[in-house]
């Protein structure tokens, strides 16, 4: 039966979805007391079996549902970072969501929700699919944003992410209207044809390519559509600007090399231009704007805007390297910002979190384990060799140097220098200045473990690269055998 | 036809003149009744269309239920709308800008209207004849079939949206005492009343 | 000329003509209902009813009628003059505009339309609106929680109205009305209140709770609101209202019956029946159902309104929806799913 090998295609997303339903159902039945524990347990589970199925799923490219749907490497390799992600965030958050009261049942559920969402977006092959996980993904999120219903400054930030997140919908569905108008079909295969057979582009197409691409900027955000993410990193409660700060920017960073490599591949010479400008602009504010932050979670929005512009490098390369150099760069920027997270949820002081930078003074002394770790992981975004961070650099500007984009690489290069000072301001923080009120000791073996094995993968990473790279550069050569 | 013609002058009109009402009204209620006027007019324009099934569901969906949770809401709250509009002055000129902007894009946009032949034929290979079939029919085997994956992540977001809702808003306060009609309903005479013989002048 | 006519002028006078013929005898029958009402509950309560004007007293309606006439108008000073005005106007239309596709006979139909179920639906909630207009343009308290109150429950009403009428269609497969009544032909026992009997409950209690009729009456509970939504109202304003709320009393009756009691179809599929003609069955089955309305406002207490709103939404709504599912998977198993496009 046709529609049998379908579902047998989507297998992981049914899997969390049926897993999803039942959880919420279970939660429904279970004592208010037990819900959570019962149903986070549960989510990490079906995200680490749904992981599994989506590794023994068939390779090679297949369609599915009408063509709405595809699976082939690219989506695979981008879905196994963002279940990873997914569960590791669940993991990380599960005390400090219990501290601030917002272990309901329902987080871990809207996670894993969001996290379909997300998978739909990855394999979507219309752009109606692409909508619709993209809405599924967003809706997911406001709600998470908002979920610490009690603090003004959460309620804030799900409203502030709402309101601009719908407008970027908008703008991404007026795109999306506008292409559907003038390539007559909405499918990325139909449109990669009408793209490649247009002798003169159509000036429609073009400015349907621009709201679509503002849309997703608005999303991975790239200045100047970033505004929203200092606000709604601050607000938000940590576990979930984690999960902000992983799991959604790689999805989108994966969907814009999905549409800009495939169906727009024809039309690389106009949107080469506009990706070069973002990737510009969101480097330079980013190491611009971090410097005078004070909050350690509005400094990790600022440091998230500036990856999403040395990720677009890549894109702007518009090669296979530069895709394979994306792919490489998002699979570690997952990894060191889980670790980054994962302190700052540790940073306590008599029960309650703290997140600013001057809090962390004296960490070297008191707590010279989580020190070290954040050390590393502050190195390595500051891409310092020869830790994990210097190679996702390296490979991103290797691309750029590759596709002949010489001032490209070399802003980004001076961009991450000027970058470097503020990661190193929170090193010189932990080991130089004088110890304040000392924080509590950190608490919780899973929180440690995650820290500890995403501490070693960025530390170690140097010895076999070729690991990432290899599988990266499988699923990166998917979008280019045509 | 000339009586179609007049129908759908008549109902784009008015449904341009009460989209351009909803703004422009100083009553915020009165800007919700001018909504659901130009979705009624809407819905009369897909009925010239001939897409009668559309027109009703916008009808029940989006006036008979949306604009009612709409009306509600803004009848409900006591918000100074000409505070609100202060500051509507003072971005007008660059709000008016940006809206000029976006005129004469759309403007070169159509202008250049092409639709590219190779989308053309792919557009004509997805399109089922639909001769004899209602509208309803049409659209549940389009739905149902080609589009189910749609159909069903769509659910998926009504679900999210459900959820959403309840996450945020339901909370559970202690102390409340709750009617249970099970409770009541499974009461009998033996639970609640004692029959007790009383000596005379002896009490309970 | 002659062109013109034949294009323009017959078709208009011939619709102008229908639309006379159903409003007309509709009028009459609001003004005898109201009638028919107060002698109803007048018998349930050992009284005689109405018996003074005319003989046993059937010209009071008339007598209403014309007290309400020659009465003033009153518009409050504070009120929102146009939507005031509106309101009344709006629930009268409303209760007038959806018998436009109300089949009285096999053909006898004004609008006889591919989606005449989603039309009546539409219609039907559209009527909360004239309610709501009326209470907020009255800026009075008790006006506007009559009115949300009303609002609130129409809106949760509706919902389960929905989940039945999809019953009714799964099992017809057309959303024509006509369709529906004949894929009822043959008999009482081919009806569809018989194998549908929970949604055909079901929809009778909605039907009552949509218009606002006893134990569901909150809207206007006299005790405590006075009379509702439409206290700031006299004279012609309000008896719009009145005219339109037992307008739509006879409409749900006549959904009920088109629904599920086989519209103009007689009873027994044999010779005494079938003499008699259809429009005549669809009337009296109104009459009954109408007849039912009037009993229960007789006999039960009204509802307290949280457990208005726990029927609707705690017990109706899962019901329905649960029988929605159940009716499809029956029809699918059994393989008696109707042939799309119509009939069975």
């Amino acid at each position: 039966m046709n529609s049998f090998v379908d579902l047998l295609i989507s297998l992981p997303e049914l899997f969390l979805v049926l897993t999803a339903m039942g959880m919420m159902v279970a939660g429904v039945y279970t004592s208010a007391g037990k819900a959570y524990t019962l149903i986070s347990n549960a989510a990490v589970l079906s995200l680490f079996g749904a992981i599994g199925l989506v590794l023994f799923a068939k390779t090679g490219t297949t369609l599915a549902f009408n063509d709405l749907f595809i699976n082939d490497g690219f989506a695979q390799y981008i879905k196994i970072i963002l279940l990873l992600a997914a569960a590791l965030v669940i993991l990380i958050g599960d005390r400090a969501v219990r501290k601030i009261k917002i272990a309901h049942f329902e987080y871990p559920i809207l996670i894993i929700f969001a996290t379909i969402g997300m998978m739909l977006m990855v394999s979507a092959n219309d752009l109606m699919s692409l909508y619709v996980g993209l809405e599924l993904q967003s809706l997911a999120l406001y709600v998470v944003a908002a979920l610490n219903r009690d603090s003004l400054r959460s309620s804030e930030a799900g409203l502030k992410y709402f309101v601009l997140g719908a407008l970027s919908s908008g703008m991404l569905l007026y795109g999306c209207s506008l292409i559907y108008g003038y390539a007559g079909t909405t499918s990325f295969t139909g449109l990669e044809t009408a793209v490649a057979g247009a002798s003169n582009i159509s000036l429609g197409l073009l400015t349907g390519l621009v709201f679509l691409i503002v849309g997703l900027a608005f999303k991975v955000a790239a200045v100047p559509f970033h505004m929203w993410t200092p606000d709604v990193y601050e607000g938000a409660p940590t576990p979930v600007t984690a999960f902000f700060a992983a799991a959604p920017k790689v999805a989108s960073m994966a969907l814009f090399v999905r549409i800009t490599m495939g169906p727009f591949q024809g039309m690389a010479d106009q949107w080469q231009q506009i990706i070069i400008v973002l990737s510009i602009l969101s480097m330079v504010l980013a190491a611009l704007a971090a410097i005078s932050q004070t909050n350690i979670k509005r400094l990790m929005a600022y440091s998230s805007i500036g990856h999403a512009g040395y990720a677009l490098i890549g894109l702007g390369a518009g090669t296979k390297q530069g895709t394979t150099a994306i792919l490489i760069y998002l699979a570690i920027y997952i990894v060191m910002v889980i670790g980054t997270f994962a302190c700052i949820l540790c940073m306590k002081r008599k029960g309650n979190s703290v997140e600013q930078i001057n809090d962390l003074a004296g960490l070297g002394k008191s707590h010279p384990a989580i020190a070290a770790a954040l050390l590393l992981f502050m190195f390595s975004m500051a891409g310092i060799p020869p830790l994990a961070g210097f190679f996702g650099k390296l490979y991103i500007f290797l691309a750029a140097i590759e596709a002949e984009l010489y001032s490209l690489a070399v802003i980004g290069v001076l961009s991450s220098v000027v970058g470097s000072f503020y990661y190193l301001r929170i090193v010189k923080v932990m080991y130089f200045d004088n110890l304040s009120d000392e924080l509590d000791s950190v608490t919780g073996k899973r929180i440690s473990v995650i820290i500890s094995l995403c501490a070693l993968t960025i530390l170690l990473f140097f010895l076999s690269p070729s690991l990432l790279v290899d599988s990266a550069s499988t699923a990166a050569s998917v979008l280019f055998e045509k | 036809m000339m009586v179609q013609a007049i129908a759908f002058y008549v109902f784009a009109g008015v449904t341009i003149a009460s989209a351009a009402m909803v703004i422009g009204s100083r009553n915020p209620v009165h800007s919700v009744l001018f909504l659901i006027l130009a979705f009624f007019n809407s819905a009369g324009l897909f009925v010239l269309m001939g897409a009668e099934f559309l027109a009703m569901t916008l009808v029940i969906v989006y006036v008979g239920a949306v604009a009612v949770l709409f009306l509600f809401v803004v009848m409900m709250l006591d918000i100074n709308f000409v505070k609100l509009r202060q500051g509507f002055l003072q971005y007008l000129p660059i709000g008016g800008l940006i809206g000029l902007v976006l005129i004469v894009e759309l403007l070169m946009v159509v202008s250049g209207w092409v639709v590219s032949p190779a989308g053309l034929k792919t557009a004509a290979i997805n399109s089922q004849a639909i001769d004899g079939v209602s509208n309803t029919l049409a659209l549940g085997r389009l739905i149902y079939t080609e589009y189910v994956y749609l159909f069903q992540a769509s659910g998926l977001i009504l679900l999210i949206a459900m959820l959403g809702a309840i996450v945020l808003t339901l909370r559970q306060r202690e102390g409340v005492k709750r009617q249970r009609i099970t409770d009541q309903l499974d009461r009998k005479p033996e639970d609640s009343v004692e029959i007790i013989d009383v000596k005379t002048g002896s009490g309970v | 000329m002659a062109e013109f006519f034949q294009l323009y002028v017959a078709p208009v006078a011939w619709i102008i003509g229908g639309i006379l013929a159903i409003t007309v005898p509709l009028l009459l029958g609001v003004a005898y209902l109201t009638f028919a009402e107060r002698k109803v509950i007048g018998w349930i309560q050992l009284r005689r009813g109405p018996n003074v004007v005319g003989p046993f007293g059937l010209l009071q309606p008339i007598a209403d009628g014309l007290k309400l006439f020659l009465k003033e108008t009153v518009i409050p000073a504070s009120a929102n003059r146009i939507v005031f005005v509106l309101a009344p106007m709006i629930t009268f239309i409303l209760a007038l505009i959806a018998w436009a596709v109300i089949p009285f006979g096999e053909g006898l139909v004004l609008a006889d339309i591919n989606v005449g179920v989603l039309y009546l639906f539409a219609i039907s909630s559209l009527g909360v609106y004239g309610i709501i207009m009326a209470g907020w343009a009255s800026n009075s308290k008790y006006a506007f929680l009559g009115a949300l109150r009303s609002a609130a429950q129409m809106v949760s009403y509706e919902v389960s109205i929905g989940f039945v009428i999809i019953t009714v269609l799964l099992a017809v497969g057309s959303l024509n009305l006509s369709d529906i009544v004949m894929a009822q032909n043959g008999g009482i026992l081919h009806w569809h209140f018989l194998p549908l009997l929970p949604m055909f409950i079901v929809f009778f209690i909605s039907a009552l709770a949509e218009t606002n009729r006893a134990p569901f009456d909150l809207p206007e509970a006299e005790a405590e609101l006075v009379s509702g939504y439409n206290v700031e109202y006299s004279s012609m304003t309000f008896a719009m209202f009145f005219l339109g709320e037992y307008a739509n009393m006879i409409l749900m009756s006549g959904m009920t019956v088109v629904l599920f009691l086989g519209g103009w179809l007689p009873p027994f599929d044999m010779h005494p029946f079938t003499i008699i003609p259809g429009p005549i069955w669809f009337v009296l089955k109104i009459m009954a159902v109408l007849f039912l309305f009037l009993w229960v406002r007789a006999t039960f207490p009204r509802y307290r309104y949280d457990q208005l709103m726990r029927l609707g939404w705690k017990v109706f709504l899962p019901l329905s929806l649960v029988f929605v599912v159940l009716t499809a998977g029956f029809l699918l198993v059994f393989d008696l799913l109707p042939v799309a496009g119509g009939g069975k």
